[in-house]
C-alpha cells in the first residue's frame, strides 16, 4: 500500500465518515443537476431532504467547496455554453437554463467567462 | 492575468505525446521547438481544445532537483495533477484495458469518486469524478 493510500484512508475516516450525511449532499447535487432549467430555492431543497436550509448550506458548502447558488450558477452556465455552442439564441439559452432575463444572463455570462454570450455564440461557428 | 497552461515533468517527451494522446485521449496543441532538442509540447482535453494547456516539460533529464521531486512523489505513489472524467469506473476500464496500470482503483472519497495510475513518464496522475 502507498502512503498516498494511507492518507487517503486517513483523510476519509476523519472527513467522511458521516454517509448519510454524504448521501444527502450529493442528492441535492443531483436533484440540482436534473432540474437546474427550474425555479430552484433553498426552501424546496432543503424540504427535499428533510433538513434545515442553513444545515443544508452549511454541509453543500462543506462537500463541495461552492454554495448552492454558486454551484447553481455554475452548473447553468456550463449548460447555456453547450446550447449556445449548438445554435441555440441567446434568449432561448436564457430561459432553457432557468433564468428570466436575457440582460441579466448576459450580464452574469460575461462576467464569468469574459465574453457576451452572443460572441461566444459567433465564436463558436467560426 | 490568466491560468492557460500547467506544467508537468516528463522524462521522454516523444513517449509523453504518445501516451497522453493515443492512450488518455488529449490533443496535441502546441510543439514548439526549443534549444537541446527539447520542445514546448502542449496537448489540451478533446472536448476543451481551447481550456488550459498541459505542458510535457522535460524537467527531470534537465534539472536534478526536478528529477529528485519526481522520484519522491512517485515512490510515495502521489498524484502530481489530476484530470476530470465523467465516470472514473468506466475510464478505469477503458484505461486498464489499454494496458495502463493503477496504483489505486476507484476509490469512493466523500462526494468524489479517484482512481491513480502511472503515466509511463514518471508521473502518477490521479482521475476524478464528483458524484
Amino acid at each position: 500500500m502507498t502512503c498516498y493510500q494511507n492518507e487517503i484512508d486517513r483523510i476519509r475516516e476523519n472527513c467522511y465518515s458521516n454517509e448519510l450525511q454524504i448521501a444527502t449532499i450529493i442528492q441535492t447535487r443531483q436533484f440540482i443537476i436534473n432540474n437546474f432549467d427550474k425555479k430552484l430555492n433553498l426552501d424546496l431543497l432543503s424540504r427535499r431532504q428533510h433538513i434545515s436550509k442553513f444545515h443544508l448550506l452549511r454541509l453543500f458548502k462543506r462537500y463541495y467547496g461552492l454554495t448552492i447558488r454558486q454551484y447553481l450558477i455554475e452548473t447553468r452556465l456550463e449548460k447555456s455554453k453547450e446550447f449556445l455552442a449548438n445554435g441555440m439564441s441567446v434568449t432561448e439559452t436564457c430561459f432553457a437554463v432557468g433564468y428570466e432575463s436575457p440582460g441579466s444572463f448576459s450580464t452574469l455570462f460575461k462576467s464569468r467567462t469574459g465574453f457576451t454570450p452572443s460572441i461566444f455564440k459567433n465564436s463558436n461557428f467560426r | 492575468m490568466k491560468i492557460n497552461v500547467i506544467g508537468i515533468p516528463v522524462q521522454d517527451q516523444d513517449k509523453a505525446l504518445k501516451f497522453y494522446t493515443e492512450t488518455l485521449g488529449f490533443v496535441e496543441k502546441r510543439d514548439i521547438p526549443l534549444a537541446e532538442g527539447n520542445r514546448w509540447l502542449t496537448v489540451v482535453a478533446k472536448e476543451e481544445q481551447d481550456g488550459p494547456e498541459l505542458l510535457l516539460e522535460p524537467s527531470p533529464t534537465s534539472f536534478e532537483p526536478a528529477r529528485v521531486y519526481q522520484k519522491a512523489l512517485y515512490d510515495a505513489g502521489i498524484p502530481y495533477t489530476q484530470f476530470s472524467v465523467d465516470n472514473v469506473q468506466e475510464e478505469y476500464e477503458r484505461l486498464s484495458r489499454l494496458g495502463v496500470e493503477f496504483s489505486m482503483k476507484p476509490t469512493e472519497m466523500g462526494t468524489t469518486k479517484i482512481a491513480v495510475f502511472d503515466d509511463t513518464c514518471g508521473n502518477k496522475m490521479q482521475i476524478v469524478e464528483m458524484l
